[in-house]
């Protein structure tokens, strides 16, 4: 495994181990649990806005504007509390077959938006309005759709091999 | 005998816990699968419930109506919460005593009953009468009131559900 002793050292840290035999590892994790299910809320209205299947007397530009502010609010606390999580076994956690589909999946996740936004979404004035978008933008919120499942099935698949 | 203490008798060694437990132990991946679509009713939950009591207080949403995001939003819950009984259940079944007997699955329960209880008079009133909560100043105050209680409470049932399993930290 790459960086090996980067997740040595991380794991080694006196901050690590604390967390890992203290109330902090469940603390961190439920506060990860409260920011995944809002991060996947929120994705999960905009992908349906996407798909022509809810929300639709809004203009797709409104609801993603209104929503990706509390997304990304979210997913800062879930990075931030996953981090926390994550050095407490990080040799073995790098090497766990869920944890590493799970960051395949959010980095697929992360093209899948990037795609979207410097593309479908970059001519949106044409198609704002309309009840059902451009087929472009309707795969991008079904890969979405797909994607985020699949991220919170891996990350909880995790917790049952370590 | 205490409620809880009847239901958990009542469970173990029933047939219910040995089907629960077969499932769980015999079909593949079962455990993380249902635990992943409690998650996604959650999720669910988020996306309804809590950011329309978000758009109560102000915070969230701006440009939606609320009257049209109860009526729009709220049946989604109506579907995910008894998904979620069922995924939930399919646990307590299986160990009834891991949970029955456990104070964090209580607190989670009496935060988790008046949740649902507010969100189905937050609905009720909103679909007997139209823009209910936006009518007069003393119902926009207590929409506001119940909706910062309701944040609380959801708050409280998903920290509890996930202290569950770590209630030793807490209790012993």
């Amino acid at each position: 495994m790459i960086f090996t002793e980067l997740w040595e050292w991380l794991q080694g840290h006196p901050a690590s181990q604390y967390i890992g035999f203290t109330w902090w590892f469940p603390f961190l994790e439920s506060i990860h649990v409260i920011a995944i299910t809002l991060v996947v809320g929120s994705i999960l209205v905009v992908d349906l806005r996407l798909l022509g299947i809810s929300g639709l007397q809004y203009s797709a530009s409104r609801v993603t504007r209104e929503l990706l502010p509390w997304t990304w609010g979210a997913f800062f606390v879930a990075t931030l509390t996953g981090f926390g999580m994550f050095v407490t076994r990080a040799t073995a956690y790098v090497e766990n077959p869920a944890f590493q589909i799970k960051f395949l999946l959010l980095v697929v996740a992360c093209l899948n938006m990037a795609i979207f936004h410097f593309r479908a979404f970059r001519a949106v004035h044409h198609w704002d309005a309309d009840v059902m978008p451009p087929p472009a933008a309707r795969a991008a919120g079904a890969a979405s759709l797909v994607l985020w499942i699949g991220i919170i099935l891996a990350g909880r698949w995790t917790g049952h091999i370590i | 005998m205490v409620l809880h203490e009847r239901l958990a008798n009542l469970l173990t060694d029933s047939s219910a816990q040995e089907l629960a437990l077969y499932l769980l132990g015999n079909v593949p991946g079962l455990p993380p699968i249902a635990q992943t679509v409690h998650i996604l009713g959650i999720c669910i939950v988020m996306a309804s419930i809590i950011m329309v009591n978000l758009k109560f207080l102000g915070l969230a949403l701006p440009s939606q109506n609320l009257s049209e995001m109860i009526t729009r939003l709220y049946p989604w819950a109506w579907w995910a919460l008894p998904v979620n009984a069922i995924t939930g259940l399919l646990f307590v079944i299986a160990r009834p005593n891991r949970y029955f007997f456990n104070p964090v699955f209580g607190i989670k329960i009496s935060f988790l009953v008046p949740a649902i209880l507010l969100a189905f008079v937050v609905y009720r009133m909103n679909q007997k009468e139209r823009g209910y909560w936006d009518h007069t100043l003393g119902r926009r105050i207590s929409g506001r009131i119940v909706a910062g209680l309701s944040l609380v409470l959801w708050v409280g049932v998903l920290m509890a559900g996930r202290w569950i399993a770590y209630s030793e930290y807490l209790f012993y």
